[in-house]
Order: C-alpha cells, then sequence, then structure tokens
C-alpha cells in the first residue's frame, strides 16, 4: 500500500533508508548480501517503506533506482530517491518512467548534494532542474503528458514526496519552498533530521494548514563524534548538548543502547506531532526496531 | 570583464618548446584590468621568453584583442615582423586567442597561435589583479528584476530557481562556507524591498537553448 494511502487512513508512517554499495548486486546469495540490502531486511516488516538514496553525498554507487527494485524484490517497499544533480531533463523523467514501469510507487524529489561534496569531485554537476520542478514534471507525467505536453501511452502512478529542513534560518524562505513544493505535487514530506521537540513543534505550527502529512527526519546519533559533528558541520542541525558526553568512550552495543534511550526521549514528545518518522540508521538498521519500541510509536499492521 | 589567470610559466614554455621566434601580443581590455595581459605583463612575458633563448620581435598589446579591428591596427606597422615569427603568445582571453588566429590566417602566416592565460570567464572586479568574483553566468534569460538584483542562476551554486536547498547554515552556502547563500541574500533583499511575494511564483525550468554553444548574438 502506498504511504499516501496509509497517510489518509490517518496511519501513523514509519519509514527507513538505506544507501547502495559501491558495487553490483548480480549476484546476491543470502549469506553475502550487500550490506544495504541486509540493513534493509533489518526493517522489513517494522517500517512501511524504505528510502533508497541516489549516489549520496554525491558519492558514486549503484544507483538508486537498481537499489529500489532489488528491495521490491526483496518484499520491502521502497521509496525511490531521485536528485536533480546528475540528470538533466529528459534523463530524470525517462528515470521516472523507467522506476514506474519497474514496480516503483514511491518516489522522493531531491536537489541533490552538490558534486565537489563527493568522491568526484570534478563532475559536472547538472541541476538542470530543481526539486520544484521536478516534482511538477512528476505530476505532470502522473496526468498522463511529459513536460513539453506530449502524450504518453502509459502513466506512471506513484505517491511523490519531497523533503524540508525544519532547521532552516529564515525559516520563512524554507516555507515559501515548501508550499511551492505542495502546489507542484508534493504529496508527503520528510524532514531533516530534528532532536529539539520545541524546534519541531514551532514548525508544526507553522506548517499545520499546509495539509500535508509530515514524517519527522531522525539521524541516529552512533557516537560522541558524531554528535560533534552534526552539531557543528551539518546545516541547521543541534544535537542536545548532553548526548556526546552520554555517548563518550561506550562500547558499540552500550552506544546503541544509550542511542535507543536517548533518541526514544525525543521520538516520545514528537509522536504527536506529526504524521510519521523517517529514520536514517546509518548503518544501524538494527537499532530501528528496538527504537520504535522503545519509543511506544505505533506498530505497522 | 573576462576573468584571466595566467598559466604556469613552465606550461607557456612547453607549448612553445619547438618554437624559436615568437611574438607576443595583450590586450588593454579585460587582461589589462585582470594584470594578466596588459603592457606590464606582455613586457615583462617577452623579458621571460628572452632569457630561456627565444626570440621575440614583436610585443603589442591591441586596445581589445577580442575584436579584429583593433587587433589589425595595432599589428598594422609590425606584420613583417610578425611574419618572421613562427609562434604567437596571447596574453587575453580565449576569445583574444581565437581572434588572433583568426588575424594570422588572415595574413596568410601559418603560425602557430598559443594562449598564456586560462580564461574564467565574466567576472567583476573586487581588487583589480587580486580578485575578482562572478555575479553573471550569462544565461540568456536574466531574472534579476524578480529576485532583487542577486542572481540566483550564477550565486547559487546549483543555479536553484524557486527557492534554497536544504544545506545554507548560518546564511553561507554548503558548498562553500565562506560565500553567503544566494537564496538568503535574495529573501534579505526582496524583504527590505517589500517584495518577497516575488519568492512564491513558481519559476520555469530555464530555455538550455539560449546557452548551447557556441553561441551567437545578432542584435539587429
Amino acid at each position: 500500500m502506498k504511504v499516501t494511502e496509509l497517510f489518509s487512513r490517518k496511519v501513523f508512517v514509519l519509514t527507513s533508508e538505506v544507501g547502495p554499495i559501491k558495487g553490483c548486486v548480480r549476484e546476491t546469495s543470502t549469506s553475502d548480501a550487500p550490506a544495504f540490502l541486509k540493513e534493509a531486511e533489518l526493517v522489513k516488516g517494522v517500517v512501511h517503506a524504505v528510502n533508497v538514496t541516489d549516489n549520496q553525498s554525491a558519492v558514486m554507487r549503484l544507483g538508486s533506482l537498481a537499489g529500489s527494485v532489488k528491495l521490491k524484490e526483496k518484499g520491502i517497499e521502497p521509496v525511490y530517491q531521485l536528485t536533480c544533480r546528475d540528470r538533466n531533463r529528459i534523463a530524470l523523467q525517462s528515470e521516472l518512467l523507467s522506476a514506474y514501469s519497474l514496480g516503483i510507487d514511491h518516489v522522493l524529489a531531491l536537489t541533490g548534494d552538490f558534486t565537489t561534496l563527493g568522491d568526484h569531485a570534478g563532475a559536472k554537476p547538472v541541476f538542470d532542474l530543481d526539486s520544484v520542478q521536478l516534482l511538477k514534471i512528476a505530476s505532470e507525467l502522473k496526468e498522463g503528458r511529459d513536460m513539453e505536453g506530449n502524450v504518453l501511452t502509459q502513466a506512471p502512478d506513484f505517491a511523490v514526496g519531497a523533503v524540508v529542513n525544519p532547521n532552516f534560518d529564515p525559516i520563512d524562505l524554507q516555507l515559501i519552498k515548501m508550499e511551492k513544493k505542495i502546489e507542484a505535487g508534493a504529496q508527503f514530506f520528510q524532514t531533516q533530521p530534528v532532536y529539539e521537540p520545541a524546534r519541531f513543534e514551532a514548525f508544526v505550527k507553522r506548517v499545520e494548514g499546509f495539509g500535508v502529512p509530515i514524517q519527522m527526519g531522525f539521524v541516529l546519533v552512533k557516537s560522541s563524534k558524531m554528535a560533534r559533528y552534526m552539531t557543528e558541520r551539518i546545516s541547521g542541525i543541534r544535537v542536545p548538548d548532553g548526548w556526546a558526553s552520554e555517548l563518550e568512550g561506550l562500547s558499540p552495543e552500550r552506544s546503541k543502547e544509550k542511542c535507543v534511550e536517548m533518541s526514544a526521549r525525543v521520538l516520545k514528545e514528537v509522536g504527536s506531532m506529526c504524521q510519521g518518522i523517517h529514520f536514517m540508521p546509518m548503518g544501524w538498521s538494527d537499532v530501528v526496531p528496538r527504537l520504535i519500541e522503545a519509543a511506544g510509536l505505533p506498530k505497522i499492521s | 570583464m573576462i576573468g584571466t589567470a595566467p598559466k604556469p610559466l613552465e606550461d607557456i614554455l612547453g607549448t612553445l618548446e619547438k618554437h624559436v621566434k615568437i611574438a607576443v601580443t595583450g590586450c588593454n581590455g579585460c587582461s589589462k584590468v585582470a594584470k594578466t595581459g596588459g603592457e606590464p605583463e606582455v613586457n615583462a612575458m617577452a623579458e621571460k621568453l628572452r632569457e630561456f633563448g627565444k626570440e621575440v620581435p614583436v610585443a603589442l598589446t591591441p586596445e581589445r584583442g577580442c575584436y579584429i579591428h583593433f587587433v589589425r591596427e595595432k599589428h598594422e606597422n609590425s606584420k613583417d615582423a610578425l611574419s618572421s615569427c613562427d609562434a604567437v603568445l596571447v596574453l587575453g582571453c580565449g576569445g583574444a586567442t581565437h581572434v588572433m588566429r583568426q588575424y594570422t590566417e588572415e595574413l596568410g602566416l601559418k603560425i602557430a597561435v598559443k594562449t598564456g592565460l586560462d580564461t574564467v570567464g565574466h567576472v567583476d572586479i573586487v581588487v583589480p589583479g587580486s580578485l575578482a568574483i562572478e555575479q553573471c553566468g550569462e544565461c540568456g534569460e536574466c531574472i534579476l528584476n524578480e529576485t532583487g538584483a542577486i542572481c540566483p542562476v550564477t550565486k547559487c551554486a546549483k543555479s536553484l530557481l524557486n527557492g534554497p536547498c536544504g544545506g545554507s547554515e548560518n546564511g553561507k552556502c554548503e558548498v562553500d562556507t565562506d560565500r553567503d547563500c544566494a537564496w538568503v541574500l535574495i529573501y534579505n533583499r526582496l524583504q527590505t524591498l517589500g517584495e518577497l511575494n516575488s519568492l512564491k511564483a513558481y519559476r520555469a525550468p530555464r530555455d538550455h537553448r539560449k546557452m548551447n554553444r557556441p553561441r551567437r548574438l545578432v542584435l539587429r
């Protein structure tokens, strides 16, 4: 079932995220399945769908479409992420038609991290379209026409999502763009990670009239180093002050327990403010089911 | 103006390796301002090439390297000297180098034309000879009237037309934290002007036919 249908049934939607590997997935036996498929298996039956990132951080990997199809083959509902960084409008539209033809029902449209941040820093950044334009074009494809008005023999029918950053300053500028995304056809939103319930509440109050479901994004903070890095280096994100020191010097397993404990406190507070949570486990997919349990989030049926 | 930066001397000597007699020519327009190809730089390059054993019978700086009329005019009295050379080194932009090549062909000369500069493109001078910044990407469909005279096509790393990406932090760009986020600048400017509504309009994808190369401008 599409997440849009779940939202309309007032289901609290849980999604997680995996990043494809740098390599192929032609041969995948159960014993040596690629990491991202193993991760997806860890959240199967625990979340409604799993995002598959598109060359995340501009690091070249297996494509998000191939990754999404592999998840689908394993009975895991993929949210196919598509960025504007690497493809012009011809390729983006073609990708959307291909994705739907291969069974993809969910697309998340993003701008994409800039090329110089990745492992092919000299690559040509494309950005022929921006995320608002990509959403509009996806909507037009769903209506049976390409962006030039040419009729499609068969139209796609996916649920199209978008991203918003509640940490952005000035927030009004981000909200103007969010409204444009909704106007362009965004049916649900996943947010950049937020750790401060008060900040998320302030954001939710600003957007409650927008009439679109919102999943709060949540990156699992795995170490004190990561906590400090995210606060200092990642746009607008503030990991609560105590988290870094609480994670200091812990064993991996203890870190996971502490992560669950601290994260659950936040999720318990924000759960009633939004229509779902989008987890970004960063390799800790095994923690997601424990966290859902600890935070008392509604189980998927 | 057109921003240019000097190529490393070893690259210039490398490209001129098999040539003995070199004409050095500059440009009194953009390259003069950039201090990469005005008279002082042309003379200094001539001297440097002589140090490395080259003959340099011609060292001239036309008023503009990109306009063949100025090039013809400047070289009018040195055609014979130019004809005796087996290469020309242009301290001008890529356009000036094309024009110089065209001029040598006009004269029927079968000599190499090389450039001593890397051309960066349309930039505005902050400190002559030291710092220039790009403000206009020459996209052919100017939206400055709607964006408070701050260009998102050029000043936003991703050339976004409908607002910022999620990566801006404290008003700085995620790609380069020393650089302002163009969309925050635009927002602040439009807020000052009471024109924030301009941001709410959907901006359609650009028509890249206007940037397809090589471009040609027919004014009349």
